[in-house]
């Protein structure tokens, strides 16, 4: 509650009290503090039903395997949902962030929620913020204008595709992708697409693994298939 | 050195059958030098509510008195006890707010409902990164990474109070022999639905 | 602030210690639309007229009953632009409330911090306070709940109550028929011959709105839903 008559409690937005304090130490050769981070390999695609996005369950902090069982997709809405990869805490923050924002769109107008409006939120933010706050998303969903997918990056920059990387693991599961994506693929066809993408993340990169969470978005509903897959060698 | 190892020091909470372990070391040092030996990193927000702040003492200090402000306002403003849940998220959203400027200490939050005898545990980073402790514990501080081995190796589900201070003593002890940052004993709270106790163990002192 | 010299705050204690202020926006909500609401043992439900004042207006565009969460609900009895306003801030509180604790917020938090949000237009510069009467109905962990917030910023809590121009006999009328073992469907029958008392001319779907809240959450009945239970009076 912000008032003229009482200040609010706490005080909104980030406060900067440390920043100088925490600069001098690394000046004196403190090492910076390491972040969790996601580490993550996630893709998406869409088929011909809806959006299909995929996820490893790995958070690392430096060579530590923090969480084995991450969730690192972020459903905004019934029909929106984004794939994170980057500092933890950021990915959280923004999802809290601009769920709020779109559910208060949705009861202030009363309908189904544009994609477009979250995806705005998003890359807004992160642009304001100039690269500060460490995300690497893909946004997708179903609205009345179709089916969405968009890969943000943390300065803020964002592009409409049909399949998408993201992460450290993007390298290898962004080029099964490119070999083995068709447009107008059924269900079955993008769940096995997406999981292979995935593992060969999980295979390749270090700070990718411990399991597969699916995402399907259709004009229907979402669909969150958590632990699709847990690879038996790779756990 | 991280200026989060400045003063090290570990801690571990553990889920037991309707019962609670929350743990830590008793040292206090200024990089290499040992300069108290009764430091408790946890702080009590009720008997079945624990927080750990683990990392640099300075700034556990600091948030422990902003938490705790956080929380008395809450529990006045809605005359209800808070839920590990929302302390959790409380903790989290603390530190987020530093996440320009963040404070060089983790956090553990542990939680029994006295009703069901249902346990919380959760762990997060220094810009409030959350994980659940599904797997029936969750560690922080200097010997992190030694407190993840010794844990997965001899945790076990469903144990009772005795057993489980018994195997969160004897994880938290292994871990801190191999650190030199943390150590010099321990403090354990053991949590049931209807007793709380506080156990200080003996360690080795170097 | 450049506007300093008009900032002063209109509500000021007459002699008497009265705030008229407040009781001029006390008597805008009473010559309101009438609005009610009953809270039964597995719900609650909030009704009010919405009486047209041509035929030409298109009925279904624009509500006086609105959701601020998944389980709260919200009406009013007074002015319709100072409603929207509140609705507004109601539905900010409740988010930020959720992403601060993870939780959503209590029926009761929310009518405190709204309420608070009333009282603080009694005592500010250069404001007016709200010329609207609200009834809140929620749902929390299995509870229902229902409260009034006034335009000083007082607040109640109803097992049943009646706002507007026919709110005495609306109140006497709930107070013949309430009973503790109260369940939904007989609510919202109770809550339309609530109306009913003091409605003027013919009561169709088209001008009353019903809102239900129970464990499912807050909604508004579709004007088909509304029209059965006219029927089956």
């Amino acid at each position: 509650m912000s008032s003229a008559l009482l200040p609010p409690f706490p005080e909104p937005g980030f406060s900067f009290e440390n920043v100088e304090r925490n600069v001098s130490l690394v000046k004196k050769g403190f090492k910076p503090p390491k972040f969790t981070s996601t580490g993550t390999t996630v893709a998406a695609a869409i088929f011909d039903g809806g959006i299909i996005i995929g996820t490893d369950k790995r958070a690392s902090a430096g060579t530590i395997v923090a969480n084995k069982n991450t969730n690192k997709i972020h459903k905004i809405s019934n029909n929106i949902a984004f794939g994170g990869a980057g500092t933890a805490a950021d990915c959280d923050q923004m999802e809290k962030m601009v769920r709020a924002h779109v559910e208060l769109h949705r009861l202030n107008s009363g309908k189904q929620v544009p994609v477009c409006v979250a995806l705005t939120k998003i890359t807004q933010h992160l642009f304001r913020y100039q690269g500060h706050i460490q995300c690497a998303l893909i946004v997708g969903g179903v609205d009345k204008f179709g089916y969405h997918l968009h890969h943000v990056y943390p300065h803020g920059s964002s592009s409409e595709v049909l399949f998408e990387a993201m992460g450290s693991g993007s390298l290898a599961a962004i080029s099964h992708l490119e070999l083995n994506y068709k447009q107008n693929m059924n269900l079955d066809e993008a769940k096995l697409l997406i999981r292979n993408a995935i593992l060969a993340g999980v295979e390749n990169d270090l700070a990718s693994g411990n399991g597969i969470d699916l995402c399907i978005i259709t004009p229907s509903g979402m669909e969150h298939l958590v632990d699709y897959e847990i690879p038996v060698a790779f756990v | 050195m991280s200026i989060e190892s400045y003063n090290g020091g570990a801690v571990m909470a553990m889920a037991g059958k309707e019962c609670l372990a929350v743990v830590c070391d008793k040292r206090l040092g200024a990089r290499l030098t040992t300069i108290g030996m009764n430091h408790s990193k946890i702080y009590e927000i009720n008997p079945y509510l624990y927080v750990c702040l683990p990392g640099l003492a300075t700034d556990a200090l600091t948030v422990y008195q902003r938490l705790r402000f956080r929380v008395n306002m809450y529990e006045l403003k809605e005359s209800r006890k808070i839920s590990p849940q929302v302390l959790c998220s409380m903790l989290s959203n603390l530190l987020y707010e530093h996440r320009f400027g963040n404070y060089f200490i983790g956090g553990v939050v542990a939680g029994l409902d006295p009703a069901t005898g249902k346990t919380y545990l959760y762990a997060m980073d220094c810009l409030g990164a959350i994980t659940i402790g599904t797997e029936g514990f969750v560690t922080g501080g200097h010997c992190e990474e030694q407190l993840y081995g010794t844990c997965e190796a001899l945790y076990r589900p469903d144990l009772g109070p005795e057993e489980l201070l018994e195997v969160a003593s004897q994880a938290f002890l292994s871990a801190c022999d191999r650190d030199a940052g943390s150590g010099w004993g321990a403090f354990v709270y053991i949590v049931t639905k209807n007793k709380v106790e506080l156990k200080s163990l003996k360690a080795r002192m170097d | 602030m450049t506007s300093e010299r008009y900032s002063f705050s209109l509500t000021t204690f007459s002699p008497s210690g009265k705030l008229v202020q407040i009781e001029y926006a006390l008597a805008a909500v009473a010559s309101g639309a009438n609005s009610t609401a009953i809270k039964a043992s597995n719900g609650v439900v909030l009704a009010t007229e919405k009486k047209q004042k041509s035929i030409l207006n298109e009925e279904h565009s624009i509500f006086k009953i609105e959701a601020i969460t998944e389980h709260i609900g919200m009406v009013y009895s007074g002015m319709g632009p100072d409603y929207r306003l509140l609705v507004r801030k109601a539905r900010k509180i409740a988010q930020k409330y959720q992403s601060m604790y993870d939780e959503p917020i209590p029926t009761s938090q929310l009518v405190q911090r709204v309420a608070y949000i009333m009282q603080e237009y009694t005592q500010s510069g250069g404001v007016r306070p709200f010329g609207v009467s609200l009834l809140i109905a929620g749902w929390d962990k299995n509870k229902p709940s229902l409260f009034q917030c006034d335009p000083s910023g007082a607040y109640f809590a109803w097992k049943a109550t009646a706002l507007g121009k026919n709110h005495v006999n609306g109140k006497s009328f709930l107070e013949k028929r309430y009973s503790e073992d109260l369940e939904l469907e007989d609510a919202i029958h109770t809550a339309i011959l609530t109306l009913k008392e003091g409605f003027e001319g013919q009561m169709t779907a088209d001008n009353i709105e019903i809102g239900v809240c129970d464990k499912k959450g807050f909604r508004r009945l579709t004007p088909s839903e509304v029209r059965d239970y006219l029927a089956s009076i």
